[in-house]
C-alpha cells in the first residue's frame, strides 16, 4: 500500500463559497422568471394575433401602483448596497439602518403589490391571462420574501458581530441576491405592465 | 450551524473508517457528503432498475398493443421516461459528485452540508410522491385533478431538491479547490460536474417555470394553458436532444479519469479533453427547444447544426482516450471496459441524433427514432455511471471490490444499450424502407429486451458495490488501484469526517503522479 506525503500549503484565505452559492442560486431564479416571462410573451402574442385584446374585457391594469413598486425597489438596490459599504467600513450604525430600510421596502412593495391585485379585478380562473400574470406576480413576491428572509439573517448575523471589513461576504451575498429579484421585477415591469 | 455556513475546518491527520451507510439514527441526521453520496447512488440505481421495467412494460403494450390500457401504458412511459432522468441520471450523477468532488478537490466537506442533506431527504421524498401520484392515475394527462396536481409538485420538488444539491457540488468545486488547483487543473470528474451542473442550474428552472404553470392552471385556472392533453409535451424537451445531452455531461468526466488511472498516463493534451467537455455541455443547453413554445424548433437550422455539431466533441474525446489506451498500459478492470463501452454507446446516441436533425430522412415522423436515442442516451449515461461506482467502490466501501460484477456488466451494458435504443432508431426508418414497417413488432420486442439487459447490468453494478461489504473483502489501501492521480486517492478509504490535515499544494491536475515523481 503506497501512502502518498504531498507537501502541507500555507494557511489560505479560504474562498467565498456563499458567494458562489448566491451567485448559482440567482442564476436559477433569474431562468425561472425568463422561462415565465417566455410563455407569458408568447401567450399574449398568440392571443393578439388572433385580433383579440390581449387583456379581458373590464380588466384594467394600473400603472401607478407597478411605478411605485418599482421606483421603492431600485431605492433598495442604493440601501442595500449601502449596507454592504457601511459593513465594509465597520459602520455598523449605518449598516443597521441600511438594512432596516431595505427590509421596510421590501414590506411595502408587498403590500402595494397585494393592493394592485386587488385593482386588477382578473379572475384566475378567467383564461390564460389570469393564469400568468398571478403566477408570475406571485412568484416575485415569493423571491422578494426570500431576498428578505435573506438580508434580514445576515442582518442578524452582523448585529452578532459575524461580519466586519475583512469578512462581509454574508452581506454582499445577501445583496447579490436582492440585486437580482430587483433585475427580475424590472423585467416583469415592461413586459407586464408598462407593455400591455 | 446555519445552512448557509460551512462547517469549520479543523482536520487532524487521521482517517476514520466508517461504514458504507452509517447506522440509522447517524445516518438519517447527517450532512457528511459520503453518506449523503452513497443514498443518492444507492437509491438511483434502484429507481433506475425500476424505471427500466416500467419502460419495458410500455414496449410489451407497443409490441402486444393488449398488456395494458393506452391511458396506462402512455402515462407508464412518460413516468418511466422522466424518472429515468429526474430520478435516476441526474441524482445518481450528483450522488457521485457529492462523494468525490470534496475528495478531489482536496475540502474536507462538501460546501453547506446541512443543504446536501436537505437536498437528499427532499428529493427522496419528492420522488416518492412522484411515484405514488404516477399509481393513482396522476401522472402528465391522468384522470383524477388532485393526483395530476401531486404529480407536479412532486417533479417541483425534486428540481428543486436536486439543484438545492447541485449548487452545493459546484460551490464546493469552485471555492473549496486546494491552494494550486486552478481550474484547468481540477479533476476531469469535478470539471464535468461543473459544466453540466451549470448547465442544470440554467435549464431546470425552464423546467419548474412550465410545471408551475401548469399547476396553477391546473389547480386554479381553467386548463386553458396547457390542457391534460399538453402537460407532457411542455416537458418533452428535457427528453429530446440537445437536452438530453447535458443529463450525462459528468459522465464524461468519469470516463476520462477511469481511463487515466487505469492505463497510467497522464492524460495528453488535457485542454482538449476540457474542451470537449464544456463543448458537450454548453451544445446541451436545449431549454430553448421547446416544442410547446417552438413547435417548428427542429426545423430550424440552429437546432439541426448543433445537433449535428454535438458528434464533435464526443470523436475529440474518444481520440484523446484512444491516446492514453495506445500509449499507457491498461488495466484490464471492469471498470475500464464500462467507460469505454459508455463512449461507444454515447457515440451511437449522438450520431442517431445528427441522422434525426437530417430532415429527408424523416426519422421525426414516427416518434420512435427519438425515443430510441433517448434510450442510448440513457444507457450511455448509466453505463458512466457504473463505471464511476465500480471505480471509486473502494473509496466508499473501504474494501476491494469483486470486479466480476463490472467485468460481467460492460457487455451486458453495451448489448442492452443498443438493443434498447438503435432498435427504435432503426424502427424510425418506416417511411423510408417498406421493409422495416413489418418489423416494427419485432424492434419492440428487442427494444424490451434490451431494457431488461440493462436493468440488469444495473443490479451488477449494485451488486459490485456491495461486493465490498462482504466479510473477506481484501482492504483497500488509500490508493486503491495503486495508480490513482487525483487527491482523493490519497485519503484513506473511506476517508473519515476529518481527512486531511494539512491542504495539499497542487502543482499539476496530477498530484500524486507530482509526489510519486
Amino acid at each position: 500500500m503506497t501512502t502518498h506525503l504531498l507537501p502541507p500549503a500555507p494557511p489560505v484565505e479560504r474562498p467565498r463559497v456563499l458567494l458562489v452559492a448566491t451567485s448559482f442560486a440567482a442564476a436559477a431564479s433569474f431562468m425561472l422568471f425568463v422561462a415565465a416571462l417566455g410563455v407569458y410573451l408568447l401567450a399574449r402574442t398568440e392571443v393578439i394575433a388572433t385580433g383579440s385584446a390581449w387583456l379581458p374585457q373590464g380588466v384594467v391594469i394600473p400603472l401607478p401602483q407597478p411605478n411605485t413598486i418599482f421606483m421603492t425597489l431600485l431605492l433598495s438596490v442604493v440601501t442595500i448596497q449601502w449596507a454592504v459599504n457601511a459593513i465594509a467600513h465597520n459602520d455598523r450604525q449605518n449598516a443597521f439602518l441600511a438594512f432596516g430600510l431595505t427590509l421596510a421596502m421590501g414590506a411595502a412593495s408587498i403590500v402595494m403589490t397585494t393592493y394592485l391585485w386587488t385593482l386588477m379585478k382578473l379572475d384566475v380562473a378567467g383564461g390564460v391571462q389570469g393564469v400568468l400574470i398571478y403566477t408570475i406576480t406571485a412568484g416575485h413576491m415569493i423571491m422578494l420574501i426570500v431576498a428578505m428572509v435573506f438580508v434580514a439573517l445576515m442582518a442578524l448575523r452582523a448585529l452578532g458581530g459575524q461580519f466586519d471589513s475583512r469578512q462581509h461576504d454574508g452581506v454582499t451575498a445577501a445583496a447579490i441576491y436582492w440585486h437580482t429579484m430587483v433585475f427580475v421585477y424590472a423585467l416583469i415591469w415592461i413586459i407586464i405592465y408598462v407593455t400591455k | 450551524m446555519a445552512i448557509t455556513e460551512t462547517r469549520e475546518e479543523t482536520g487532524t491527520d487521521l482517517a476514520v473508517a466508517s461504514p458504507l451507510v452509517p447506522a440509522p439514527v447517524s445516518f438519517l441526521g447527517t450532512g457528511e457528503h459520503t453518506v449523503v453520496g452513497v443514498v443518492y447512488i444507492l437509491a438511483s440505481i434502484l429507481f433506475g432498475v425500476a424505471g427500466l421495467v416500467g419502460w419495458a412494460l410500455t414496449g410489451i403494450h407497443g409490441a402486444t398493443g393488449s398488456f395494458l390500457s393506452d391511458s396506462v401504458a402512455e402515462q407508464v412511459f412518460q413516468t418511466s421516461a422522466l424518472g429515468l432522468v429526474l430520478l435516476v441520471l441526474v441524482p445518481l450523477f450528483l450522488g457521485i459528485g457529492t462523494y468525490v468532488v470534496p475528495l478531489q478537490v482536496g475540502a474536507r466537506t462538501i460546501a453547506f452540508p446541512r443543504a446536501a442533506a436537505a437536498g437528499l431527504w427532499t428529493w427522496l421524498l419528492s420522488s416518492g410522491l412522484f411515484i405514488v401520484a404516477a399509481s393513482i392515475d396522476g401522472g402528465f394527462g391522468g384522470g383524477r385533478p388532485e393526483a395530476v396536481s401531486l404529480g407536479l409538485l412532486s417533479v417541483l420538488g425534486l428540481i428543486l431538491a436536486l439543484l438545492l444539491g447541485t449548487v452545493c457540488v459546484l460551490s464546493t468545486a469552485i471555492g473549496l479547490r486546494a491552494p494550486g488547483m486552478t481550474l484547468d487543473r481540477v479533476p476531469m470528474t469535478t470539471f464535468a460536474l461543473l459544466a453540466g451542473g451549470a448547465v442544470w442550474v440554467l435549464t431546470l428552472p425552464v423546467l419548474a417555470a412550465n410545471l408551475l404553470l401548469m399547476w396553477v392552471d391546473l389547480r386554479y385556472g381553467d386548463g386553458s394553458l396547457s390542457g391534460s392533453q399538453g402537460q407532457f409535451a411542455q416537458v418533452a424537451w428535457i427528453l429530446q436532444q440537445p437536452q438530453i445531452y447535458a443529463f450525462v455531461v459528468p459522465g464524461l468526466g468519469i470516463v476520462a479519469d477511469v481511463v487515466a488511472t487505469f492505463t497510467g498516463t497522464r492524460l495528453e493534451r488535457r485542454g482538449l479533453f476540457l474542451v470537449g467537455i464544456g463543448a458537450f455541455a454548453v451544445l446541451g443547453i436545449g431549454a430553448w427547444a421547446q416544442p410547446v413554445l417552438f413547435p417548428d424548433a427542429s426545423e430550424q437550422l440552429v437546432w439541426q447544426v448543433i445537433s449535428v455539431a454535438q458528434v464533435l466533441p464526443v470523436l475529440l474525446l474518444l481520440g484523446g482516450l484512444a491516446t492514453a489506451l495506445r500509449k499507457g498500459r491498461p488495466a484490464l478492470r471492469g471498470a475500464l471496459g464500462l467507460a469505454l463501452v459508455s463512449m461507444l454507446v454515447l457515440l451511437l446516441a449522438v450520431v442517431a441524433g445528427a441522422l434525426l436533425a437530417i430532415t429527408p430522412l424523416d426519422l421525426r415522423g414516427s416518434g420512435s427514432a427519438e425515443v430510441g436515442q433517448f434510450a442510448l442516451v440513457v444507457a450511455a449515461g448509466l453505463t458512466m455511471a457504473a463505471a464511476g461506482v465500480a471505480y471509486w467502490s473502494p473509496k466508499m466501501t473501504g474494501r476491494m471490490p469483486s470486479d466480476a460484477p463490472a467485468k460481467l456488466g460492460t457487455p451486458l451494458m453495451l448489448v442492452g444499450g443498443v438493443l434498447a435504443g438503435a432498435s427504435l432508431v432503426v424502427a424510425g426508418f418506416e417511411t423510408k424502407f417498406s421493409g422495416i414497417a413489418d418489423l416494427l413488432d419485432a424492434l419492440t420486442w428487442i427494444s424490451v429486451v434490451g431494457a431488461g439487459i440493462l436493468a440488469l447490468g444495473l443490479v451488477l453494478a449494485l451488486l459490485g458495490l456491495l461486493s465490498g461489504t462482504r466479510h473477506g473483502a481484501a482492504e483497500a489501501g488509500a490508493d486503491a488501484w495503486g495508480t490513482g492521480q487525483t487527491l482523493e486517492w490519497k485519503y484513506a478509504s473511506p476517508p473519515g469526517d476529518h481527512v486531511l490535515g494539512d491542504l495539499p499544494v497542487v502543482h499539476s491536475p496530477e498530484p500524486l503522479l507530482d509526489e510519486e515523481a
